[in-house]
């Protein structure tokens, strides 16, 4: 899940209503679109629509969009288009009846398998808009020399930068923002995502398979086996469960009381405002059990287009052209899923470079966590996040990884029955 | 959402003993002047409420009876979360009723009382989420930025790392009381201070001169004739507003420890969010049966502990002597303590935004580029003016509309008077986190859901029965002489009422005050009914705190902006509101 459009404020709704005021003075009511973005994303959403030929206006709902919509649908008031931060969304509103099949423009591509996340019944009914890359680690070359290229290097490097962060003599190696929920499962996403066959990925999304299964558990001693070194967090674990994600990116790029910082493609946004210096971090894939494998994690957006709504339908499908995005393209920021777009139009080194490996990969998993039903997906305190915050809680704070593995399946093959699936 | 609601002195008053005996019989077209006030409370309260219990025992339309709430308690924590909830009923009322008593006695009578009182109802004031941010300043569990754990860690003597957590799951709810006690403490402190002036210092000299000593001087004189009666009063405010903590555990809990934190207000939020169904409806009605026994047994603790107040007569002329010395100090400290949050968040709103978050506030030296962050985007502006409107015209509806339903329900005396004084009190105390789902269908209806309208409406339909509690009861208050003279000229009720609003001039302005500073300070009604086009402040700033460090210097000049008007409000008017409101409590 991007995390801008949850710290950005949703107050950015304003020009919205300015636009939408100039567009209905034009006579044809303007095509309203509901997004999650905010601040700058929602500026260069909008520059994007200035492209469509006739009047759109763009609303912010902010970060709680699902509850939004459904107000409004309860109001008989659905917006024509909205692009939602979850594909379990689209499935759940779907089910519902809510929205409106879809036909993608002819130059809409997307990596393998990530089409049909927005699809039921064989029925077609959102297209992804925006993409994020969740399996990057930053840090400084002028600090870590060496980039870990395999699981068990991650491991050894912590553990020798831990014993020196415990003498005090060096930076801890990890900083991780445990405050926020999203950011351990997109740890355990990628863990898993090396461990289990990818059928098994799928499985567990769809709510088909059974969390106490061995791939989950052998992913959760993984990070158990991380996370409960000695010395692997600055200012110790309990800290780090207080450590928003914007922090532990400050931790980094800022203080340099850590080394690596785990997180998706987004961070330079927060790395822009707070580094220090001339030098910029860099990046290197969340490493996997041999140097070959590379878990490779998307999350992203998807545009719906709600029943009853033609016009909805038409604009969704112009955004799924590789045209649409230009502006974004061009301003940066932006990662396309839409692999049609070529490679040149991306204006930001960091993004052309992801995007080139977004259609080299081989083996893309989509954000599971997003993918999960009902409050299972987790917000703060609640679901799956909640229940990663445990198990750092658990496996930082001396109990056995065996202990904490244990009673972590137990909870989420709790919370995926409570949610409507998984066994 | 809070009320920092002086006048439920006044409205708890109200349901003791009829104490009005005038027989004026209400004129039939006035019954007409009620109609605004029930079609909004009816439509967006009252329906609400019952469609919240019938989606309790209801799923997918079909009847399925106590399973909804069976489920609700099955659920893990959730004996945690009405334990804690209890918990801050209890304990958050008795500190802050000790407190406020000890610092209203330790502050009467002196030459810096005054400034003392001052500082203490500042916070009063404040926007829930304010005082959350300032206290998740003070509390940062970083000791380069959190005051209150540097110092934390100078007096154990130990590492950064071993440091207590304010803000971690050991002692989260703690940190939030003492924000929550910090806000409210000025409140119980001006209700005291008009309590204790209202007794006549001769009842004090007459138990000495019986011989009796400091104790019975504080029995006798003052806690027997009306300490009891207030403490009752200022504790069943408190215990009600507790219920509204919602805003300050959003803004205050980072995710990994907001369950250890969670009250049924938050757990209502975040298994229904702004539908009402299911599980979430079942917590509603528990919530909604707490708060309704709540609200009665106050009632009738009142009104057995106050037998109908009588006039005290004119204060003695004769100034009584100031405090010990020692009592002074006291009064002076507790108004420095509860300067440095003040302090705290002015502090860190001067600092450059990546000074913020980065390092102490002490660090560095001041400057005004957070300001200037914030003032240089279009949002702060826009949500100030938004607000700003909807604030005034929320008032300006809400004002007319309690004036119109005030004057007939002011005719009515005995059961009726106490009937109606009931029914609006439980109005007035509904959580609206419980009855959002139905009331998104009401506004839905009326083509208003998700629109700066129904914003309004919503505000307006949960501010009128205050107002009109209010309202009424000093209508109720005014001389008979004068009524009858206006109605003995032969004049149209129209005058009549515009007699009675001239004549209540501080209930009005304290009314219009009230309304006015909970508008704009609300966050929850925003957070659950503003659609697109509404920007509210509370909003504005709740959504800067998810990435609450990186944010901290805009986020904190934010508040200060935010902060300015209700405070300069509260404070201007305070003479009023006690006045309008407490006094007429005591009278």
């Amino acid at each position: 899940m991007t995390l801008r459009r949850r710290t950005l404020l949703r107050a950015a709704a304003a020009a919205g209503t300015a636009s939408a005021a100039a567009a209905c003075s034009r006579g044809e009511p303007a095509v309203q679109v509901a997004v999650v973005w905010s601040g700058t994303e929602l500026a260069r959403f909008r520059q994007v629509v200035a492209g469509y030929g006739a009047p759109v206006r763009v609303v912010s709902a902010g970060n709680d969009i699902d509850a939004f919509l459904r107000a409004r649908h309860l109001a008989g008031t659905s917006p024509d288009v909205a692009i939602l931060p979850r594909s379990g969304l689209v499935v759940e509103y779907a089910r519902r009846g809510w929205l409106r099949e879809l036909a993608p423009a002819a130059s809409y591509a997307v990596p393998p398998g990530m089409a049909d996340l927005l699809a039921t019944d064989g029925r077609r009914y959102g297209v992804w808009v925006k993409a994020a890359h969740k399996s990057l680690f930053w840090y400084f070359r002028s600090m870590l020399s060496e980039p870990p290229a395999t699981w068990d290097q991650l491991v050894a490097i912590t553990r020798r930068l831990g014993a020196r962060a415990r003498a005090g003599i060096a930076p801890a190696p990890l900083a991780i923002g445990a405050a926020d929920g999203w950011v351990l499962t997109d740890w355990f996403e990628n863990v898993l995502a090396d461990i289990a066959a990818p059928d098994f990925y799928e499985a567990l999304a769809r709510g088909e398979a059974d969390w106490r299964s061995r791939s989950v558990r052998i992913a959760l001693e993984r990070l158990a086996e991380l996370w409960s070194i000695d010395g692997a967090f600055p200012g110790g674990p309990r800290r780090a469960l207080l450590t928003q994600y914007e922090e532990s990116v400050i931790q980094v790029v800022h203080h340099r009381r850590a080394t690596m910082v785990f997180e998706a493609d987004f961070v330079d946004d927060v790395s822009a405002r707070f580094q220090r210096g001339t030098e910029q971090p860099v990046t290197f894939r969340f490493p996997g059990s041999r140097a070959a494998d590379r878990p490779l994690i998307l999350g992203g957006d998807a545009a719906v287009a709600f029943a009853g709504s033609p016009r909805g339908a038409e604009l969704v499908r112009w955004l799924s052209g590789g045209e649409a995005f230009q502006p974004w393209l061009r301003a940066g920021g932006y990662l396309s899923p839409n692999v049609t777009v070529p490679l040149e139009s991306y204006h930001d080194p960091m993004r052309r470079a992801l995007a080139a490996e977004l259609r080299d990969a081989e083996s893309v998993r989509f954000d599971l966590s997003d993918r999960l039903p009902g409050p299972f997906t987790g917000s703060d305190g609640v679901g799956i996040w909640r229940i990663m915050q445990d198990f750092f809680a658990d496996v930082t704070g001396g109990v056995s990884a065996a202990e904490a593995v244990r009673r972590a399946t137990g909870q989420l093959a709790a919370a995926a029955r409570a949610a409507g699936g998984g066994r | 959402m809070t009320r920092p609601v002086l006048g439920e002195l006044a409205v708890l008053d109200d349901v003791g003993p009829p104490r009005r005996g005038r027989a004026y019989p209400a004129a039939g077209a006035t019954s007409a002047l009620l109609l605004p006030a029930l079609l909004l409370l009816g439509g967006l309260v009252a329906w609400p409420v019952l469609r919240t219990l019938h989606a309790s025992v209801v799923t997918d339309g079909r009847w399925v009876g106590a399973a909804n709430f069976r489920a609700a308690f099955a659920a893990p924590g959730t004996a945690a979360v009405v334990g804690r909830t209890v918990l801050w009923a209890l304990l958050v009322p008795a500190v802050v009723t000790v407190l406020g008593y000890l610092l209203a006695a330790a502050s009467r009578r002196s030459q810096e009382g005054g400034l003392v009182r001052l500082i203490l109802v500042v916070p009063t004031a404040l926007p829930l989420v304010v005082t959350g941010v300032t206290f998740r300043l003070l509390y940062d569990p970083d000791p380069q930025r959190g005051l209150a754990t540097l110092l934390l860690a100078r007096l154990t003597g130990r590492p950064a790392e071993q440091v207590p957590q304010l803000l971690g799951p050991g002692l989260v709810t703690v940190a939030l009381m003492s924000a929550f006690v910090w806000a409210w403490v000025g409140l119980a402190v001006l209700v005291f201070r008009a309590a204790l002036d209202a007794v006549p210092p001769s009842l004090g000299d007459a138990v000495r001169a019986y011989g009796g000593n400091r104790r019975d001087v504080l029995w006798d004189a003052q806690w027997r004739p009306l300490l009891l009666r207030t403490v009752a009063v200022v504790f069943a405010l408190v215990a009600l507003g507790t219920s509204r903590t919602f805003d300050l555990i959003l803004v205050m809990t980072p995710g990994s420890v907001r369950d250890e934190a969670s009250v049924l207000a938050l757990r209502v939020w975040q298994t229904s969010g702004g539908t009402t169904t299911g599980e979430g409806a079942a917590l509603g009605v528990i919530w909604l049966a707490a708060v309704a026994a709540g609200m009665l047994v106050a009632a009738l603790f009142v009104r057995q502990a106050w037998p109908p107040p009588r006039d005290p007569g004119p204060v003695d002329p004769e100034p009584a002597a100031p405090p010990r010395r020692s009592i002074r100090l006291l009064a002076a400290g507790a108004a420095l303590a509860w300067l440095v949050p003040l302090g705290v968040l002015l502090a860190t709103s001067l600092h450059r935004p990546v000074d913020a978050a980065a390092r102490a506030w002490w660090s560095t030296a001041p400057s005004l580029d957070s300001y200037r962050q914030l003032a240089s985007g279009p949002e702060l502006w826009r949500t100030l003016g938004f607000t700003l409107v909807l604030a005034t015209l929320v008032t300006a509806a809400v004002l007319g509309i309690a004036l119109l339903a005030a004057y007939p329900l002011a005719w009515l005396t005995g059961p009726p008077a106490q009937a109606t004084g009931l029914l609006l009190m439980a109005a007035s105390v509904v959580p609206v986190q419980v009855i959002a789902g139905p009331v998104n269908e009401v506004l839905g209806a009326v083509l208003s859901s998700g629109t700066t309208r129904g914003l309004a409406l919503v505000h307006v339909a949960l501010g009128i029965p205050f107002a009109v509690l209010v309202l009424r009861n000093a209508f109720a208050d005014l001389p008979a002489e004068q009524v009858r003279a206006v109605r003995l000229g032969g004049r149209h009720w129209w005058s009549t009422l515009r007699l009675l609003a001239r004549h209540n001039r501080p209930a009005v302005i304290a009314v219009a005050v009230l309304e006015f500073v909970q508008v704009w300070n609300d966050l929850v009604v925003g957070l659950l009914f503003s659609g697109p086009g509404a920007a509210p402040l509370g909003l504005f700033l709740a959504g800067q705190t998810r990435g609450f460090v990186a944010n901290s210097g805009v986020l904190a000049a934010g508040s200060v902006v935010a902060s300015i008007l209700p405070v300069l409000l509260v404070v201007l008017a305070r003479r009023q509101l006690v006045a309008g409101l407490v006094a007429g409590g005591v009278r």
